[in-house]
């Protein structure tokens, strides 16, 4: 390691999200120049405390919200002490100490230290159960009392407020928020939004005392109730108290720098102490304590540029802009709210949809918005309010929804320099730039990227059109919206699949409930994507659910155009017998079969079957099905092999049969082929499989990932082995990784692309332990898979289910 | 209202409303049209004529019911239950026919 004793030691109290920010912003502009140390009190890395209301609705854990891990810190060379706080500075001498009597020397500081939760002083406010709603710790206190509890107040509706209450409710608490006013969150919504929102959460479940002046906490040593002003009571064995924040100036104060409400400082966030700096919550600006992440990282980014001496605007305020981040409630909040009489207000309140929409305009300039109930046009009407856009006819209608937005042009519109991620403080250059250097397709990549997106996304949609607007004609929508499965979620596969597995969730419908889709019957693409997605997580618990089935599956054959069916049989391996065929040919003749076709996967399709044939057309045949209409293995075709061929050196009909009967029936996330070849010559197309065998002397060679369909690909070797064993433990790992990373729908041509095919490798040839664990879960899905043919032929309930018909004279009956 | 009254109005009894099953289609042959009748979650019960309203024709009562939305097993469009109409942003319409529950008993009626 090399030592930097050239470096300047800049010291960071404060390991928050200002704090942090601050410190990544240096490093962009000036890695070399300081030696940075970070103190912090609490004991985790720099957490997005934006998303603690994620944590407490648990659609998060701890670890998702976790911004830089302590790798990252190590990386930069930061020295990070957590669970460390400092006691005091001496502002002389230009020292640190902290509570562990440490001492450490500085040339520049950073206070970062937060702010905390402002509890009442009111009789009875130090008893148990009563916390605030700041930090991980308060989470879990929270967390904690929603198993022991069920009566939950929460004083104060603003915004920290409102998320707070909306996490215990959503814990199964009973809820009530305390208000001292008439209207929520009054600091950002006019009277007809507040009311409007109180209805949405009215209709959600939560609980309001407004205009409810808290005089003292009820109770023994655990609180009890509240009791009000006006002299009425309320029961709560919990109470979360969110009406404000303090900044923290104690050290700042105690240490002799100037401090008000909060720490005083300059438009370069300069103290009253030579090189000492505060940032974010903990300061006071012009008179003004900010409380929203924008404004601390517009903060942050001037104070970066001061002390890496490059040339930067002073810190001259924030618009401020609020989004709920509260489930089924869209609410956004800008610049000026309220009406006035220099103001000109566009207003459209619909109570039917229970829409409010309103643009404060002053001297022609925007100034202010509120969206409440549709707040899809919240980017393009802040980044006016921002850029003090001047309304026109075009911005009236995008807003007010009497016109199509135009689809990118609000990226268009945007300069250079412009910050479209608020809270990163990313510009819409620092996006091209990135799309252009890195080859970004998504909006993911951009925010692995850039950080665009990664702290409140309300700006994802503006950083789609930029992405849109760059990449023209490359742009790709379906990757693009690859974040979402479907319409009804912005969930990704796998952050569903993550889901299902943390919460239990083991039916569809608990999926849509838990993850709060906004379509709660779920539509024709996630249905049948869940139903497999649980499957595969649960083969035990999970009941496949017919319903959730497209129509092939459900019904067990091909829908064909003119509502027939194609009825294909299982002919292991390609090989069947005389008696099989004329058996097949005897009920193709009684059932009158319009056609029989020798398909592809070497067997035999009897297609125009009518919809009410089909159980008896199977039961007739005595065969499996043969899973042609299925996303699960279709067939294995094999060449003739060293049975018979002058060339083979292998058994491939034996291999292939045994694969086939091993394979069959198991739902994959995509239709599933193999081949299995006894000697190089390939007859059996082993290229174009997903898994594609080929024997050599002494040897199986294994291909994966082939497509011979719409996007054909070749195969590519995944690895060589001797023995039988070998291969069917490689094809039961390779089969169900491929079942439990893959997206439903996605063929592995697709999916090895995303992957990478040395990954593959990685996972199911170098790592032994791990091949056959998978191998062995693989076994406990086959010991769940039937026959489905014969189980509708001796299920009555389910075969009239699905099959049964009702029958009615069109002419109705004399009795 | 008695069965006598329902027939005269042109409606026909279909049997009971457990006989239908939730969000899967049961086909119902009233002489020779073909009805799907679908049960949603919420027990409301709907008839519309089994022909797919696209281009490729084909049946629509083994598709992916969705509160009052058929997804058709053909094109994918979604259908009204209520009244046979295809939602934007394709167009097409379904026949859809009248449903009477009486005690239990579910009727269909002329479209």
């Amino acid at each position: 390691m090399q030592q930097h004793s050239d470096r300047q030691r800049l010291i960071v109290v404060g390991n928050g999200m200002a704090g942090i920010n601050t410190v990544e912003q240096i490093l962009k502009l000036a890695p070399e120049a300081y030696r940075i140390t970070v103190f912090g009190s609490e004991p985790y890395p720099n957490y997005n405390r934006i998303q603690l209301s994620y944590v407490l609705e648990k659609s998060k854990s701890i670890d998702e919200i976790i911004l830089n891990s302590r790798e990252w810190y190590a990386e930069n060379g930061i020295e990070l002490h957590t669970g460390t706080t400092v006691t005091q500075i001496d502002t002389a001498a230009k020292t640190v100490e902290t509570a562990d009597g440490a001492i450490a020397p500085y040339d520049k500081l950073i206070l970062a230290t937060g702010s905390k939760p402002f509890m009442l002083p009111v009789p009875g406010a130090d008893k148990e159960g009563i916390v605030g709603f700041r930090d991980i710790a308060d989470c879990e206190t929270m967390l904690e009392a929603a198993g022991k509890y069920r009566k939950a107040a929460v004083i104060g509706g603003g915004l920290l407020g409102l998320e707070a209450a909306k996490g215990l409710l959503k814990l199964g608490m009973d809820v009530t928020v305390v208000h001292l006013l008439g209207e929520l969150m009054e600091r950002q919504l006019d009277p007809t939004a507040s009311h409007l929102l109180q209805q949405e959460l009215e209709l959600q479940g939560l609980k309001f005392a407004m205009g409810k002046k808290t005089e003292e906490f009820l109770g023994g040593e655990r609180v009890s109730g509240i009791r009000f002003g006006d002299g009425s009571t309320l029961e709560a064995e919990f109470v979360v108290m969110a009406v404000g924040i303090r900044p923290n100036v104690e050290l700042a104060r105690e240490s002799g720098i100037a401090t008000n409400r909060g720490i005083v400082v300059d438009d370069l966030l300069r103290t009253s102490a030579d090189g000492v700096y505060a940032v974010g919550e903990c300061n006071e600006h012009r008179g003004v304590s900010y409380g929203l992440v924008a404004p601390l990282f517009e903060q942050g980014a001037v104070l970066a540029k001061h002390l890496c001496g490059v040339d930067t605007a002073p810190f001259a305020g924030s618009v401020v802009s609020t989004q709920l981040k509260i489930s089924g409630v869209e609410v956004f909040s800008a610049g000026e709210f309220m009406d006035a009489t220099d103001l000109t207000v566009v207003r459209m309140h619909d109570e039917w949809r229970r829409i409010y929409k309103k643009v404060l305009i002053r001297g022609g300039v925007i100034v202010g918005g509120v969206l409440v109930g549709d707040s899809s046009q919240s980017a393009r009407l802040q980044q006016w309010i921002r850029t003090g856009a001047v309304m026109n006819d075009e911005y009236h209608a995008i807003v007010m929804g009497t016109a199509a937005a135009p689809a990118g042009s609000g990226a268009a519109e945007l300069a250079d320099e412009e910050i479209v991620c608020g809270c990163n403080g990313v510009t819409k250059k620092m996006i091209v730039d990135a799309i252009h250097e890195r080859e970004l397709t998504t909006v993911d990549e951009i925010k692995l990227a850039t950080g665009a997106t990664r702290s409140c996304g309300g700006c994802k949609p503006v950083v789609e059109q930029i992405l849109k607007l760059t990449l023209g004609d490359k742009y790709d929508s379906a990757a693009a919206k690859q974040a979402g499965i479907c319409d009804c979620t912005p969930l990704s596969r796998d952050e569903v699949v993550a889901a299902i597995k943390e919460k239990g969730l083991i039916t569809t419908k608990e999926v849509r409930y838990a993850l709060d889709w906004n379509n709660k019957e779920g539509c024709s693409k996630c249905r049948p994507a869940l139903n497999y997605y649980l499957g595969m997580i649960w083969p035990q618990e999970h009941a496949d659910e017919k319903d959730s089935r497209f129509v092939n599956e459900r019904m067990h054959g091909n829908i064909q155009k003119d509502g027939t069916f194609g009825v294909v049989p299982r002919m292991y391996g390609g090989v069947t017998t005389p008696e099989d065929l004329r058996l097949i040919a005897d009920v193709a003749v009684k059932y009158n079969v319009k056609l029989v076709k020798v398909t592809g996967g070497q067997r035999l399709d009897l297609l125009g079957v009518k919809r009410e044939d089909l159980p008896a057309i199977w039961s007739d045949l005595g065969m499996p099905s043969g899973y042609a209409y299925a996303k699960a293995l279709r067939t294995v075709k094999t060449c003739v092999g060293s049975q018979f061929c002058r060339f083979g050196t292998k058994d491939s009909m034996g291999m292939g049969i045994v694969l086939e009967k091993k394979y069959e029936r198991l739902d994959m996330p995509a239709k599933f082929k193999m081949a299995v070849n006894g000697c190089p010559r390939n007859c059996a197309e082993s290229s174009t499989k997903d898994i594609g065998i080929v024997g050599n002397e002494g040897a199986w060679e294994i291909y994966v990932g082939g497509n011979g369909g719409i996007k054909a690909r070749l195969a590519e070797l995944l690895c060589k082995v001797r023995t039988d064993e070998e291969l069917i433990e490689i094809v039961s790992a390779f089969m169900q990784y491929y079942r439990e990373t893959g997206k439903y729908l996605e063929r592995t041509s697709d999916w090895i692309e995303r992957i990478g095919l040395e990954k593959v490798k990685a996972v199911i040839v170098e790592d032994a332990p791990g091949r056959k664990a998978l191998a062995d879960r693989m076994e406990a899905a086959l010991e769940q898979v039937k026959e489905p043919w014969q189980e509708i032929l001796d299920n009555p309930n389910l075969r009239e289910r699905l099959f049964g018909e009702i029958r009615v004279p069109a002419v109705g009956p004399k009795e | 209202m008695t069965r006598e009254q329902l027939e005269a109005e042109g409606y026909r009894l279909a049997g009971t409303v457990e006989q239908f099953p939730e969000r899967i289609g049961k086909l119902l042959r009233l002489g020779a049209i073909e009805i799907a009748v679908f049960k949603t979650t919420e027990g409301e019960i709907f008839a519309l004529e089994n022909r797919s309203p696209g281009p490729r024709g084909g049946t629509i009562v083994d598709g992916i019911v969705s509160g009052e939305v058929l997804y058709d097993p053909i094109c994918d469009w979604r259908i009204g239950l209520a009244d046979g109409a295809v939602q934007a942003p394709d167009r097409g319409q379904v026949a859809a026919f009248p449903v009477r529950i009486v005690d239990g008993d579910v009727y269909i009626g002329r479209p």
